[in-house]
């Protein structure tokens, strides 16, 4: 600047007195000004491609539609349409001009907690007795009234056993009530002389009464057969869901000699557990993939103490033992081949005891003698003590016994086994029958259709509400963390899950509760492996702080001394110009 | 009514089944009863000089596996490298005592995670259980929600964070995050963190989710001390804090119900030189009502099978027997398929029957068993006919 002033001055020196600093003859270069701007203009070129560079690869999650869809799921929980019916077989005069009504409040009134998997219900009662037929209530779709015509099933029903009975009623149901038959359950009254109420495998019952004109209690019993059983398999409170987070479990079978020197048996499981259990398996599979190994361990004692009780002649465990009778240590149940991580595995084991504490039983709380021999560890699995026969007998033989166990003793083991299984899936293990008149049949599924529907209901909601929660921490964390890489396989699995959750939803509210159950295990899979993906870890390297960390003591002080030069340059340009502009203007008025 | 004694005894048998539904053996949980207790155990020094760390975590995984927990829920993180160290006088033995009494490496000890695999890393892995799909279950912590998880951590720490392996470092938000990404899936009922380094309370002071209860051996600026010198081995063998927890349960068994309260305030801060700091602000539940054996030892609900599933082999009973005697008559029947395939080789491929035969023959007319020494004869013989044959043609 100094030099321009100087060269300037010399001719400017002639002109005016006092304006030589605001004058300048020559243009100002624009040299630097263009060499600062440029490097200020590569920077702000530059800076998207460094942002673009330094990305972190995060999938897009469908936060919005998880949480709308978890809202959704929370403010109207899952709501299954059930059905009741009750026909009446032969000629009834209600008292009361709505029985529907009153049973539907009866059903209502014994609802204690609403635990998920409710059924939504509806109640219809039609009387169809052969001459007349009078439909009353509300049905889910016309095409779930029970079609008339019915009357002479009263004459056919008449002196078949009750196996016969079930199959007949189901023809029945399934010929009259369309296309509703998997939703719609049913209860048959008919005035006889023995009253007996019998609750069949399918989705149906029938009551032999002998007075119908009793409204308070034929409406109590349907009350009852609908609310406690249909709608709640029976049990007061139980949700147990022993499914792993992948929709698999694993029945883990074993045979445990407690002493080899003294006896060893072997089984033969595979045969006969895999044909009684394959259909049990089958008609579980919407709740789980089940899959069945099993194994024969040795040196295998119990760590808890048994008493030698005088009267029975036999060693006695007692409750308060029962919790020390797993010995964990010795008993390797745990060395399954099939069982993935996620899976959830259920033992069943049969241990046969020493010959210094044969026979063994297991006293009740009540003090009696416990009729199976057998107790569960809820979300464990369940253990069956089988005595060798004739060991009360035995005397100090030298020989060791190696047998196998007989069929008989398999087969009634396995019955206990079903009975544990049942109530490991919080089902009741049989139906304590107060009299003979009221009897629940038993299904060679291990589970009766009604069961099976009450359990799809339990573990479809329980998934559906699982998965959502998962999906939803999911989203959160995700978000809380920008800077972590978020991979494509979980954005896709997200996708799923969302995907079957919204199908499983659908399937609810047409009532396949089959399908909604096999979607909703997919969806919990799907979230599960979505949250539980292993490059998901959130140490604190991937924070904003590290990022800028790395970045700004580079960037920071050279953008400033760019920016500055930038602005200093512009400035003194401008300045320059003005002082040039007026020298012109100056020498234009002069001329 | 009177006059109706059947309707009165359906009516009865209606009430005999309610009272009865009510006192029937409970099959009732909610989903949070506890069922389990699993043990995470992390010794996070290495080196001969920090013996007494993996004394400390074999202490409490002996105590644990003696109150009933079994290996398949405990989870042990070792460097390992003491028991067959050089410098160990007496190899394959680790003793948390100079008298040398209770030989820890002894029997049965299942280390998880050894050596070079004990890392934050996996340890945060461990906690929150995001591992690759080929880890197997072993190696897993597969609590559910009705767990409770004890975790202990010894080695050295500081303000804040615990030095793992001495090339990297846990900090205390590392873990309040895990634990609450824990809580988030419910991956615990209750969690016990017990802490055994120097400023141990430090650790646990981002924490923040319901269910933990902490206790750590010391505060912020105390240092933990260990408890003696063995003068054979030449290293200390066990640390104060854990020193008097062994003393604690070595009066306990499965059985006894002390309280985790007793245990908490039997920490006496003259003997340990520093003073055990327990938080209880996240815990819900009065420590005086919660036993030990809920934590350190084997809980296992049972409940017994009131029956069996009577009816299903009646209903079975016809589908069985037909599936036992298909199967009996498919091998029957398969039986008779292998004799006709027999017969029906000999038939077709009578040449090489006429073979076989013939091969047997020479067999016992020669005498020798072994088919190859005939196949070898056979071919020599054969050679030797060929250059008779040849000699006498030219």
């Amino acid at each position: 600047m100094a030099d321009d002033t100087s060269a300037a001055a010399g001719t400017s020196t002639e002109t005016g007195a006092g304006t030589e600093s605001n004058l300048r003859t020559t243009k100002p270069g624009t040299k630097r000004l263009f060499l600062t701007v440029s490097v200020l203009i590569s920077f702000l070129l530059g800076a998207p491609f460094l942002l673009k560079s330094t990305e972190i690869h995060r999938s897009p999650l469908p936060s919005a539609a998880i949480s709308s869809l978890s809202d959704h799921l929370h403010s109207n929980p899952p709501s299954f349409p059930c059905h009741f019916q009750a026909i009446f077989l032969s000629p009834f005069k209600p008292s009361d001009s709505s029985l529907s009504l009153s049973v539907a409040e009866r059903i209502r009134a014994q609802l204690s907690a609403q635990s998920c998997g409710n059924c939504n219900f509806t109640v219809s009662v039609t009387v169809d007795s052969g001459s007349s037929c009078r439909h009353e209530g509300d049905a889910a779709s016309a095409a779930c009234l029970w079609e008339c015509g019915g009357g002479g099933l009263v004459d056919a029903i008449e002196g078949r056993d009750d196996q016969g009975i079930d199959e007949l009623l189901l023809s029945a149901v399934n010929g009259r009530t369309g296309g509703c038959a998997g939703r719609v359950y049913s209860i048959f009254v008919i005035e006889g002389r023995d009253e007996r109420v019998v609750i069949g495998k399918h989705r149906h019952a029938w009551m032999v009464l002998k007075d119908l004109d009793d409204s308070t209690s034929v409406v109590s019993m349907i009350g009852t057969v609908f609310g406690d059983y249909f709608m709640r398999g029976g049990v007061e409170k139980g949700e147990y869901i022993p499914v792993g987070s992948d929709g698999n479990v694993v029945l883990s079978f074993s045979l445990l000699n407690s002493n080899p020197s003294d006896w060893i048996y072997d089984w033969d499981f595979q045969r006969t557990g895999e044909v009684l259990l394959a259909p049990v398996l089958e008609a579980l599979a919407p709740v789980a993939n089940i899959t069945m190994e099993s194994q024969v361990l040795y040196h295998a004692p119990k760590s808890s103490i048994s008493y030698w009780d005088e009267k029975l002649e036999a060693y006695v465990v007692n409750t308060r033992d029962l919790p020390f009778f797993v010995n964990s240590n010795e008993w390797h149940l745990d060395t399954s081949l099939s069982a993935s991580g996620r899976s959830k595995v259920l033992q069943f084991v049969v241990y046969v005891p020493s010959a210094s504490e044969c026979p063994l039983y297991i006293r009740t709380p009540e003090g009696e003698m416990s009729k199976t021999n057998a107790f569960i560890s809820p979300m464990w699995g369940g253990v069956a003590i089988w005595n060798p026969p004739g060991c009360s007998m035995q005397s100090q033989g030298i020989h060791i016994v190696r047998d196998v166990l007989p069929p008989q003793e398999l087969e009634k083991i396995i019955e206990i086994f079903i009975g544990q299984l049942r109530l490991l899936f919080g089902l009741n293990s049989n139906y304590v029958e107060p009299s003979p008149k009221f009897k629940v049949l038993a299904s060679e599924k291990g589970f009766t259709n009604w069961e099976l529907d009450l359990l799809y209901r339990q573990h479809t909601c329980f998934n559906l509400l699982s998965s959502l929660s998962t999906l939803q921490s999911l989203s959160t964390l995700v978000e809380s963390l920008p800077r972590m890489i978020v991979m494509d396989e979980i954005g896709k699995q997200v996708e799923l899950s969302l995907e079957a959750a919204n199908l499983a939803e659908s399937n609810i509210s047409l009532g396949i509760n089959n399908a909604s159950a096999l979607s909703s295990i997919r969806a919990r899979a799907l979230a599960e492996d979505a949250f539980f993906h292993p490059s998901i870890m959130s140490i604190s390297y991937s924070s904003m702080e590290h990022y800028f960390a790395i970045y700004m003591p580079f960037f920071a002080p050279v953008s400033l001394h760019v920016l500055l030069a930038a602005v200093k340059e512009v400035k003194r340009y401008f300045a320059e110009r003005s002082k040039y502009l007026t020298f012109r203007a100056s020498k234009l008025k002069s001329s | 009514m009177a006059s109706d004694p059947m309707g009165s005894q359906l009516r009865r048998i209606l009430s005999i089944f309610f009272s009865l539904s009510i006192i029937l053996p409970l099959s009732s949980p909610s989903p949070t009863m506890h069922n389990n207790n699993w043990a995470v155990l992390v010794c996070t020094s290495r080196f001969w000089f920090n013996y007494r760390h993996m004394a400390n975590t074999l202490s409490l995984y002996r105590t644990v596996k003696r109150l009933g927990i079994p290996d398949e829920r405990i989870i042990l993180m070792l460097a390992d490298d003491m028991a067959c160290n050089a410098r160990n006088n007496y190899p394959a033995q680790v003793f948390n005592n100079e008298n040398h009494q209770l030989n820890l490496y002894g029997d049965n000890v299942e280390v998880d995670y050894r050596g070079y695999e004990v890392t934050v890393e996996n340890f945060l892995r461990v906690l929150t259980g995001r591992h690759e799909a080929s880890v197997p279950r072993s190696k897993r912590l597969l609590s559910d929600e009705g767990s409770h998880i004890l975790l202990y951590m010894t080695g050295h720490g500081g303000n804040e964070f615990l030095k793992f392996q001495d090339t990297e470092e846990l900090q205390s938000h590392d873990l309040a995050d895990a634990v609450k990404q824990m809580k988030e899936k419910n991956r615990f009922k209750e969690l016990l963190i017990m802490v055994d380094t120097c400023q141990a309370a430090t650790l646990f002071s981002q924490l923040q989710s319901p269910g933990v209860v902490t206790i750590g051996s010391s505060m912020k600026g105390e240092n933990s001390y260990s408890h003696h010198l063995d003068p054979d081995v030449g290293v200390s063998v066990v640390d104060r804090f854990t020193f008097y927890t062994l003393a604690f349960f070595e009066r306990l068994d499965m059985y006894s119900n002390a309280s985790l309260n007793s245990l908490f305030t039997s920490y006496d801060p003259t003997l340990l030189m520093s003073t055990a700091y327990y938080r209880t602000d996240l815990y819900e539940r009065p420590l005086n009502m919660v036993p030990v054996t809920n934590f350190f030892g084997s809980v296992m609900k049972t409940i017994p099978t009131d029956s069996a599933y009577p009816g299903f082999l009646v209903a079975h009973a016809s589908e069985y027997a037909t599936i036992s005697a298909e199967t009996e008559t498919a091998r029957v029947v398969l039986e008779d398929e292998a004799d006709h395939s027999k017969t029906y080789d000999q038939s077709e491929k009578g040449l090489q029957h006429i073979l076989d035969e013939w091969l047997k023959l020479l067999e016992g007319k020669l005498g020798v068993k072994d088919p190859e020494v005939l196949v070898a004869y056979g071919l020599g013989s054969m050679v030797l006919l060929l250059t008779i044959s040849t000699w006498l043609s030219s």
